[in-house]
């Protein structure tokens, strides 16, 4: 899962990012709004949190830019809870708002819900034949057993069982996976898909040469 | 008495009261005039009857030799009644002969009846009308009497009855008139009243909602020309200033809250970041630092908001002393010296000493704020440039710089509470109170401030402040 913060305070913008990425999620930042916008509309992020008072382009703008060309997932930062504001934002045509200041869990939670719900997933476990795979714990289980994976593998899982049915192509998974601060050898990605196959059976992911990787 | 507490009512009370005496003084002087007129005219035609009455009385002539009488008028049977015994009255009775043609004075069928009575000397009745109590009761006739110099009385009365009941008539007219008078006059009172003091409903009505929490409100004012409808305009404006300053109170608590999440957040977000696992010890400072930084943002502020309260509330006391501002101009520019340095920009001064009185802190707080500002919204290498010169009496303070400006638009806007001209310098804990506590320390001390702006030239701050 790759995610956009655009947020101007630094301490809280590196404060978002480090928790961000240590749940798993390939992380970029933006401290103001026209590179928000640019990164956003240049770049399909699973989802962006986007914060309301911004230098430049403020968050409003930002948004009803984005969506002249995207749908990605938009989750508002706003530091104003009066009604009319997050009637605003939802109108502008973002997907849910927090209000500052707001606890992690909230933001992680929400964060999850829009992903899931643009991914039409109405809970947060995902059942594919024997595997279950639990987006709001993290975990992975094959025959109610729990296997062990990496942050990275389980990215790959949870981003194949969203897009389950659907061919995945190498692009979506290097754009989803990692964020632009990684410098990913290309065959990361094999040694990923490798590992989680040895883990959760060698049919659960297939493989469409010259197209992508799919879990039916 | 609730009534009695009611305007409306007291009003009513008292204005009933006044015409009820006006109609009862006019009905009663109507009714006193009416009858002396009436009373005057019997006691006219009364002493017109002791006239006729006077003039009709003469001395029987003594007897002639011959026994005959004098040739005479016969007065009608019965009006001679026996005249004095012989010998107690030498001289000769009188006697009435009333002519013919004034018999009517006398008619029996005149509605007064008129009726006369005359006595001797001594008492003794002369002659009479026959029926002397037509009137009836007493106080039912009115009667004069006239004495004549021979020592005759000659007694004239008649009926009033008739004047008694046409008093009584008036008397009755009068109060009915005047009851008639007396109900319009209510009537009218309390609609002209309630028409009055509508205003005054509409008012506490008004009123009432506004105590309730609706600010928007205002008094409909029909009237804008009566007392009434110039109070409601006073108090209409006064509304309209009351919800200004809780909209501005309220925008400023809400800005003041807004402010304070940021860094609220930061601190949240970086804990619980920090305390999601075990971190090395570099990475615990880094979190550190990061709340300090959050911390001594909320300070600023808290100090910011705390010393415009004080302002607003009129709690802040100024020191007065008399000190030279050229010399506190530029001790701020020396404080701000290595910041412009760092930004590359020159400061350019041209004071003239002056002596004024005020708080040198607080004035030298408003020069920093200024020159920090002139130097942040400056481009890189750009200049400032400060001059103070007296004029007219003032001293006054111009601060330049070469920046990119300030929008028309936004310029109105510079002094308002967290108003930032340039969104994009938030954070670093400018709150954008500055300009605000500036305006607050020079409009204590009596002075002024202003700003002109060009854009892509430069922003001029100019103080005024009594030399």
């Amino acid at each position: 899962m790759r995610i956009l913060i655009v947020e101007d305070e630094p301490d809280l913008l590196a404060s978002l990012a480090q928790a961000l990425r240590e749940e798993g999620y390939a992380v970029d930042t933006a401290d103001n709004g026209d590179d928000g916008l640019f990164n956003a509309e240049g770049t399909d992020y699973d989802a962006i949190v986007l914060d309301v008072m911004l230098p430049g382009r403020d968050g409003w703008e930002v948004l009803k830019c984005l969506r002249q060309t995207k749908v990605t997932p938009v989750l508002m930062l706003t530091a104003r809870d009066q009604t009319r504001d997050r009637v605003k934002g939802l109108d502008t045509g973002a997907d849910d708002y927090v209000v500052k200041p707001f606890d992690l869990e909230e933001v992680f939670a929400r964060l999850r819900a829009i992903i899931r719900r643009r991914a039409n997933q109405t809970t947060n476990v995902i059942e594919l034949g024997d595997v279950k795979v639990d987006t709001a714990a993290r975990t992975v289980s094959l025959k109610h057993k729990p296997v062990e994976l990496t942050a990275r593998e389980y990215a790959l899982v949870e981003f194949m069982a969203l897009h389950h049915g659907e061919v995945v192509t190498r692009t979506q998974l290097y754009e989803h996976l990692f964020d632009e601060n990684d410098t990913t050898m290309s065959n990361l990605l094999d040694v990923h898909v490798s590992n989680v196959r040895k883990k959760l059976g060698a049919e659960f992911i297939t493989t469409r040469r010259g197209h992508g990787y799919c879990i039916e | 008495m609730k009534i009695l507490k009611s305007i409306k009512w007291r009003l009513q009370i008292w204005y009933g009261l006044i015409l009820v005496v006006v109609l009862a003084g006019f009905g009663f002087t109507s009714y006193q005039l009416e009858r002396g007129r009436l009373f005057g005219r019997i006691d006219d035609e009364l002493d017109r009857r002791v006239g006729v009455l006077a003039k009709a009385l003469h001395r029987r002539p003594p007897r002639r030799l011959d026994g005959s009488e004098q040739p005479f008028d016969r007065p009608p049977p019965g009006q001679f009644p026996d005249a004095a015994p012989a010998g107690q009255n030498l001289r000769p009775p009188l006697e009435l002969h009333l002519p013919p043609e004034d018999a009517h004075f006398f008619d029996t069928n005149d509605a007064n009846h008129f009726y006369y009575v005359i006595n001797s000397r001594d008492g003794k009745v002369l002659a009479r009308t026959l029926d002397v109590t037509v009137g009836g009761g007493i106080g039912n006739d009115r009667r004069v009497s006239n004495g004549l110099p021979s020592g005759e009385w000659i007694e004239v009365g008649c009926s009033i009855v008739p004047e008694l009941k046409a008093l009584h008539h008036i008397a009755l007219k009068l109060a009915g008139v005047g009851g008639i008078i007396l109900f319009f006059g209510l009537t009218g009172g309390w609609w002209f009243v309630g028409r009055a003091l509508r205003p005054v409903s509409e008012i506490s009505a008004t009123a009432v909602k506004i105590s309730a929490g609706d600010l928007s409100q205002r008094i409909n004012i029909a009237e804008a020309e009566s007392e009434l409808g110039q109070l409601a305009a006073v108090l209409n404006s006064t509304f309209a200033r009351l919800e200004t300053a809780f909209a501005q109170q309220k925008q400023f608590a809400s800005d003041a809250a807004h402010e304070l999440r940021t860094p609220v957040t930061v601190i949240l977000t970086q804990t619980q970041t920090a305390l999601a696992r075990e971190r090395e010890a570099v990475s615990y400072r880094q979190t550190v630092e990061a709340c300090q930084r959050a911390a001594q943002r909320m300070r600023r502020l808290i100090e910011s908001l705390l010393e415009l309260a004080r302002f607003d509330a009129g709690q802040e006391v100024l020191k007065r002393m008399q000190f030279d501002f050229a010399q506190t101009i530029s001790d701020s520019a020396e404080l701000v010296r290595t910041l412009a340095d760092e930004r590359g920009v020159k400061i350019i001064s041209d004071l003239a000493p002056l002596e004024i009185t005020g708080d040198a802190e607080r004035l030298a707080q408003v020069v920093t704020n200024l020159l920090t500002n002139a130097i942040q919204y400056n481009r890189l290498g750009g200049e400032v440039r400060v001059k103070l010169a007296a004029a007219n009496g003032l001293a006054v303070l111009e601060i330049a710089d070469t920046g990119q400006g300030i929008a028309p638009e936004e310029l109105p806007r510079v002094f308002e509470r967290f108003y930032r001209a340039d969104q994009s310098r938030t954070g670093a804990g400018n709150a954008g109170l500055g300009l605000s506590i500036c305006k607050a320390i020079v409009e204590a001390h009596g002075g002024a401030i202003e700003v002109a702006s060009e854009k892509n030239a430069g922003t001029t701050f100019t103080v005024r402040l009594a030399a």
